[in-house]
């Protein structure tokens, strides 16, 4: 096998293939294996060349007087595959969520293809499952990053880190954890303009936030689980709260990195950081076909 | 039968054209197969343009001969549909049946609207995604009377016969009963599409209402006794319709040798499709 340090990758400008030029400022991304199998991994390069983690070393870049904030890519618009920042891997690359050793791939809930948003993740956040994470839910989080859709009108690529404007929340209680989803536009969309919080959202893009609630209620009823549930009583958070949402599940993950006053869990990310002593062998193979459960129409 | 295709060129170009073929001999989309499949159960042909949940919008060519599907132009550029929120794409495998013909030179007594000048148009609503050029063989369920511009342009709403639901499916209200909302989607997406374009909404005949089975068959048959008409030459009107058979031996227009002047297969690889057909559009009222 191949093995070359990122930074060599970088350098020599190696492939387009292994490392792609993302939209902020120089971060690349280095891909393993083939996309839609087990292999598949995809790992981020810092400006610098050398490897990094999507979670722990992409900035958060929260500036609230213009609400915005930073945003990794997950899941293209209109795709199945669950594609999720690994918590168990060292540096954290992008991989496919697997259940019982199945890959898993979201269905098609009538009347949408896939993900109906770009979606991904905060980085620098953390949604602590040790701790009651708001006040009155009773409700832990899902020790992930806080989860991110993005509404514009570009279909955007797994591994893009994206500057986005923060729009609002969504508190989506899923098998029974806090799981915020927060609302947001890539700041070069052309309509992010005219976006400035979620009544600017109904105006332009009707119909989408209450489309947004039924999907995540609904989208995991064909695999025979029950509808999901919404914390305050199924309404939107505003910009506000959303951003004092960010403020503290990046001050659970500052928690995390420290290590400090972390009750006992047994599924903690791993928190290893960028450094120059990694070596990630780039080995980029075709796409492996799609299962047919992702060409098929749910009506729930 | 067992039919197959012949693809020259690269799909998302000016350049891409699909025969079907009998026999790997290069026959007419329109006229050379067989409307019935199965007359007795109504069983229908139907050929796919539009496999679901894509964007461009291919059809059946009236003025080539054989009548290979190409993409639609509009003024030199290659068209495709708009995403109207919350659609992706087209919403059903979309396509016609052959041996029919909307008559442009007859207003429908009902719709009061001539004919949009092409074969009939069916909306495959089963599971699977469908590829251009597949020759499947459906049930009718119902039918829809868009008034598309001006024109009576019906919508047949069909299932194929290998679908799982499909001995499940036998007439509109099953539609409903086992896809719930489709039908009603299926409204507002004809009546939205064009909006994106700048053109006004469509309208339906019959207050959008699905008609059902037992109509259904029967407008097929009319619009089948419009094309006899038009391949027998007895047409006011051919519109400039290639009549080019290589199958229908009876029909003035019957040539087997034309089937040698058609190219031989040159698939290339899918042309990728300007990002801009990516955009979601919101229309007011709708959804």
């Amino acid at each position: 096998m191949l093995r070359i340090t990122p930074r060599c990758v970088t350098r020599l400008n190696f492939n387009k293939t292994f490392a792609s030029q993302s939209s902020i400022s120089g971060f690349k991304t280095i891909n393993q294996g083939s996309k839609y199998s087990q292999n598949f991994k995809q790992y981020l390069c810092m400006p610098n060349g050398d490897a990094g983690s999507f979670f722990h070393d992409v900035p958060l870049g929260l500036t609230p007087e213009d609400a915005t904030v930073n945003m990794v890519v997950e899941i293209p618009r209109w795709s199945n595959a669950k594609f999720e920042i690994s918590k168990e891997l060292k540096l954290n690359p992008i991989t496919q969520d697997t259940k019982k050793g199945k890959l898993r791939f979201v269905n098609n809930i009538f009347p949408f293809k896939g993900y109906m948003h770009n979606y991904g993740a905060i980085p620098q956040t953390w949604e602590d499952p040790t701790t009651e994470e708001f006040q009155g839910t009773g409700l832990k989080g899902d020790n992930d990053p806080l989860d991110c859709c993005e509404i514009g009108s570009a279909v955007l690529n797994i591994g893009e880190i994206k500057r986005v404007k923060i729009l609002g929340s969504l508190g989506l209680i899923d098998d029974g954890e806090l799981d915020w989803k927060v609302i947001a536009i890539d700041i070069n969309d052309p309509l992010a303009g005219e976006l400035q919080n979620l009544t600017d959202v109904e105006k332009h893009m009707p119909t989408l936030l209450h489309h947004t609630r039924e999907w995540f209620r609904n989208y995991k009823v064909p695999q025979g689980k029950p509808r999901n549930e919404f914390a305050f009583n199924e309404e939107y958070l505003d910009v506000a709260k959303t951003l004092s949402v960010i403020q503290k599940c990046n001050k659970s993950w500052e928690k995390l990195l420290s290590g400090k006053d972390l009750k006992t869990f047994d599924s903690l990310p791993t928190t290893q950081r960028s450094s120059k002593n990694i070596r990630i062998s780039t080995t980029s193979e075709i796409d492996s076909p799609l299962p047919s459960e992702t060409k098929i129409w749910h009506y729930v | 039968m067992v039919y197959t295709t012949r693809q020259i060129g690269a799909k998302n170009t000016l350049d891409y054209k699909v025969f079907i073929e009998e026999d790997g001999k290069p026959i007419s989309a329109f006229h050379d197969i067989p409307l019935y499949a199965d007359k007795e159960n109504n069983i229908f042909n139907m050929i796919v343009e539009i496999p679901r949940w894509t964007n461009a919008k291919l059809e059946i060519n009236k003025e080539q001969t054989l009548n290979p599907i190409v993409q639609d132009t509009k003024k030199g550029k290659l068209r495709f549909v708009r995403n109207c929120f919350p659609h992706h794409g087209y919403i059903h495998n979309y396509g016609a049946l052959p041996q029919t013909w909307e008559d442009p030179n007859e207003a429908h007594p009902e719709t009061k609207a001539v004919g949009d000048d092409d074969p009939i148009d069916v909306l495959e609503i089963g599971e699977a995604i469908a590829y251009t050029g597949e020759v499947k063989q459906v049930k009718a369920l119902g039918v829809m009377a868009l008034l598309d511009e001006g024109e009576t342009d019906w919508k047949v709403i069909a299932i194929d016969v290998r679908d799982p639901l499909a001995p499940k499916m036998n007439d509109i209200e099953d539609v409903e009963k086992y896809f719930p909302g489709l039908l009603k989607a299926t409204n507002e997406w004809f009546r939205i599409y064009k909006i994106p374009d700048g053109k006004p909404e469509n309208q339906f005949a019959f207050s959008g209402e699905a008609k059902n089975k037992k109509y259904t068959l029967d407008i097929i048959k009319e619009t089948h006794e419009s094309w006899k008409k038009l391949i027998e030459g007895k047409s006011v009107d051919d519109k400039g319709i290639s009549l080019a058979s290589t199958t229908l031996k009876d029909v003035p227009t019957f040539s087997a040798s034309v089937a040698e002047s058609i190219p031989a297969a040159a698939a290339q690889d899918d042309a990728p499709i300007d990002k801009s057909i990516d955009k979601w559009f919101f229309i007011s009222g709708s959804a």
